[in-house]
């Protein structure tokens, strides 16, 4: 049997109208908040969601219900919930598409959780790059308060509860709770070392509970169908669903929502429909560039948190790209620390230089004057990075690096001994040659190229001064003879 | 919307209103247009112009809602078609030439046409 | 003289932004993402005021500026075109696509056309995966784009 989706985070996206509250209303919304306010006290919530083995969906995968209680105990004037919508994972839209598909399940259960630690104000820290989710929360938000499902003293029970929008700015590392909780209060979003932790002194230096927007969307179900109902759904650690941004070489690009202990085969098969073009598979990157590149012998790895992490990726957000055998899978490792060298905040010496050092090691060696002491090296490096960074971008950024010298060795050895790149993706290390049987001599490509590095009397046989070369392929794209061969 | 002032109107609500939609799906066409960044992105906009213009003009009770994502981003724009007392269908890549078909054809018609997604919903 | 006239514009103009959000410092970066909305690159002058009228150090304000990549010290072009180079684009050719539209620009990724109509630069992931590769000009997005696509795209930015 083929594999199914089962929607319980993307309960209502694509079936109600996100602009219209009473949508929500109708399919059971904001019924796990009444449910709170007129029975269960603070306590019992907080069990309630411990039981159900929520793990927190935007990669840490800490449970939902222990971070609730660290926030409960302290005793404080005011404290805050925080909704981390700054989903910069490279290939992740899964918060984009329940803040614009159902932006009530966050809200109600961002009231859910202020009533479980005792906060009265809450606060959605959103990429200023999703204008529509924006818009569609800032409607939810004011038909909320109009029906008396946020404000003060919702439903005549005495709890107040309001929300409110910051805007994050374009950086990767405010997805750290620490550095998130930075740039809500107008600062550069710098981590900072825990202990102490947001539970007890987070925005404003009040004790501060932050979830992912996945998190969030789980958690009025929870409560409306019971923990025992969500905690038997899943594998023995990791309970419930898990939602996917399937990107990439895959047939059916698109958001699903699976059982956790789903199996990568069946996610990208049966739900994806295979590989594009009928390409051979090559591997899945999941985590984003905190996480690793999967391949073939891990298809049948079930998707839960500690099986992801023994076979050397991550959970992560939910972005999970899927290569073809076009694919360098040293280039993506090289792409992915591109990106976190322009991320690094720069606070911590690991990050900020080890990164970049990784950087340039896989700059030489997609650019073919790597040595086979150049891979020694970046593994060493990524162990030391791992280990010595202050926060999670750090501890994690290595680990498309490592996963791809693991999996794919042999492709660096490629890179480094032979010069050559399988896939032909990296530029420096291919060779034009001209196909001496096909070429009639027309001098379109000698025309063509810029570098002047192509030879020949017309109507001869042309070929290619390889010193002059700079392999902009400019003649493979005009030859009409089939000609050019790249090696 | 009227204010909310008890948990037990809002329960008393939330049956009201599934009642209702529930009666509107034994009697109503309804449509439902994926209106996320990436359906605009692939022309969801005009799709959705002409079911609001071109339903009012048939002899049909119908309901048009605009919803976030289908998770169908392969196949967006994406539409939705329930005709009373049957099963979801689901449309993929819509543009206003197919979506006058589905007027036409498939609400109007009764006729199955191409274009109909493998997709189940939970 | 017109650089006083318009330092005037620039101070009157931040004062308004500042005092809706209270000139609270905790929403420094809701007030630069104000004005430069409103200015369309945050220049030195801008910082400046914003700094004064929140009465927090100059550096602070560039230190924010700086650190977050939605915010530009350069003015963009009239049409600015954004090139995703999120992992999903990446890998269906994203820099192919960003390599013909630096030629037929004529520009660098990061630049803006002599004459201020067009600008390029990358963003990370706009999150429509789906539509892989993706190019935005201004609000508009498209997707599916091949390289020798954008001498089509942007002969419809005529004026």
């Amino acid at each position: 049997m083929k594999a199914q989706q089962l929607k319980i985070a993307l309960r209502n996206c694509g079936v109600i109208d996100p602009e219209n509250i009473q949508d929500y209303i109708a399919r059971e919304g904001y019924l796990a908040l009444g449910k709170c306010l007129a029975g269960g006290s603070r306590e019992a919530v907080v069990e309630t969601v411990k039981k159900s083995g929520l793990r927190g969906r935007g990669g840490g995968g800490f449970s939902t219900g222990m971070k609730w209680e660290f926030a409960a105990k302290p005793q404080s004037d005011r404290k805050f919930v925080v909704c981390n919508a700054d989903e910069g994972d490279p290939g992740a839209f899964m918060d984009r598409a329940v803040l614009e598909g159902d932006p009530h399940s966050v809200l109600e259960a961002m009231a859910i959780c202020g009533y479980a630690i005792g906060a009265e104000d809450g606060y959605i820290y959103i990429r200023a790059e999703y204008p529509l989710a924006i818009k569609r929360l800032k409607t939810a938000i004011a038909q909320a308060e109009e029906a008396g499902l946020l404000g003060s003293n919702i439903m005549n029970t005495g709890f107040n509860f309001k929300i409110y929008l910051k805007y994050g700015a374009g950086a990767f590392v405010c997805g750290e709770e620490t550095a998130l909780i930075k740039s809500m209060e107008g600062h550069r979003g710098e981590p900072v070392s825990k202990p102490p932790f947001p539970a007890t002194k987070g925005y404003r230096g009040k004790p501060t509970n932050v979830n992912n927007v996945e998190t969030f969307a789980n958690v009025a179900a929870i409560i409306n169908k019971g923990a025992d109902w969500f905690a038997s759904i899943g594998t023995e650690k990791s309970k419930g669903t898990k939602v996917f941004a399937l990107a990439g070489k895959v047939k059916n690009v698109g958001l699903v929502e699976v059982p956790m202990g789903t199996t990568l085969r069946e996610l990208i098969y049966d739900i994806g429909g295979g590989i594009l073009d009928d390409k051979e598979f090559q591997a899945v990157q999941t985590g984003g560039p905190s996480g690793g590149c999967l391949t073939v012998k891990h298809l049948d790895t079930p998707i839960d948190y500690e099986s992801l992490v023994a076979s050397g990726s991550m959970m992560g957000s939910g972005g999970m790209i899927v290569m073809d055998e076009d694919d360098c899978m040293v280039a993506v490792a090289q792409f992915y620390l591109e990106f976190t060298v322009e991320e690094s905040c720069g606070k911590c010496v690991p990050c900020r230089e080890g990164n970049k050092a990784l950087y340039n090691i896989l700059h030489k060696i997609t650019h073919g004057s790597g040595t086979m002491a150049d891979i020694d090296r970046l593994k060493e490096l990524s162990v030391v990075i791992k280990s010595t960074s202050l926060c999670g971008l750090g501890q994690t950024s290595p680990n498309p690096v490592l996963s791809t010298i693991n999996n794919f060795y042999d492709d660096y050895v490629q890179h480094v001994v032979d010069k050559k790149c399988r896939a032909k993706r990296c530029r420096a290390l291919l060779e034009y040659l001209v196909i001496e049987e096909n070429c009639i001599g027309c001098g379109a490509c000698k025309r063509a190229c810029p570098a002047d590095a192509i030879l020949g009397e017309p109507k001869k046989k042309h070929f290619i001064d390889q010193e002059k070369c700079i392999k902009c392929g400019a003649c493979y794209q005009k030859c009409k003879f089939n000609a050019i061969a790249i090696d | 919307m009227e204010k909310v002032t008890n948990v037990e109107q809002l329960k008393a609500l939330q049956s009201a209103l599934s009642k209702e939609a529930e009666q509107a799906a034994s009697k109503k066409v309804i449509i439902r247009i994926a209106m996320a960044t990436c359906s605009i992105a692939s022309g969801a906009k005009p799709v959705l112009d002409f079911f609001t213009e071109e339903m009012p003009r048939q002899p049909l009770e119908f309901i048009i809602k605009s919803t976030g994502c289908t998770g169908l981003c392969h196949s967006e724009p994406t539409v939705e078609v329930t005709l009373p007392g049957k099963a979801p269908v689901m449309f993929g890549k819509v543009d206003v030439k197919k979506a006058n078909e589905i007027v036409n054809d498939y609400i109007k018609g009764g006729k199955q046409i191409e274009g109909i997604l493998e997709v189940s919903r939970s | 003289m017109t650089c006083s006239i318009n330092q005037q514009i620039i101070k009157e103009k931040i004062v308004e932004i500042c005092s809706e959000f209270k000139n609270d410092p905790d929403d420094l970066i809701a007030i630069l993402h104000k004005a430069q909305g409103h200015f369309g690159f945050l220049p030195s002058e801008v910082q400046q005021a914003v700094a004064e009228q929140l009465r927090i150090p100059v550096s602070k304000v560039f230190g924010v500026v700086t650190f977050y990549s939605y915010f530009t010290m350069e003015p963009k072009g009239k049409y600015p075109i954004s090139i995703c180079m999120g992992t999903a684009c990446y890998v269906k050719g994203a820099e192919k696509v960003l390599g013909d539209f630096e030629t037929k620009l004529k520009i660098k990724n990061g630049q803006t056309t002599p004459d201020g109509k067009f600008s390029l630069n990358t963003l990370r992931c706009i999150g429509a995966c789906g539509l892989a590769p993706v190019v935005m000009i201004g609000e508009k997005v498209y997707g599916g784009v091949k390289p020798e696509d954008a001498g089509k795209i942007i002969s419809e930015y005529k004026d």
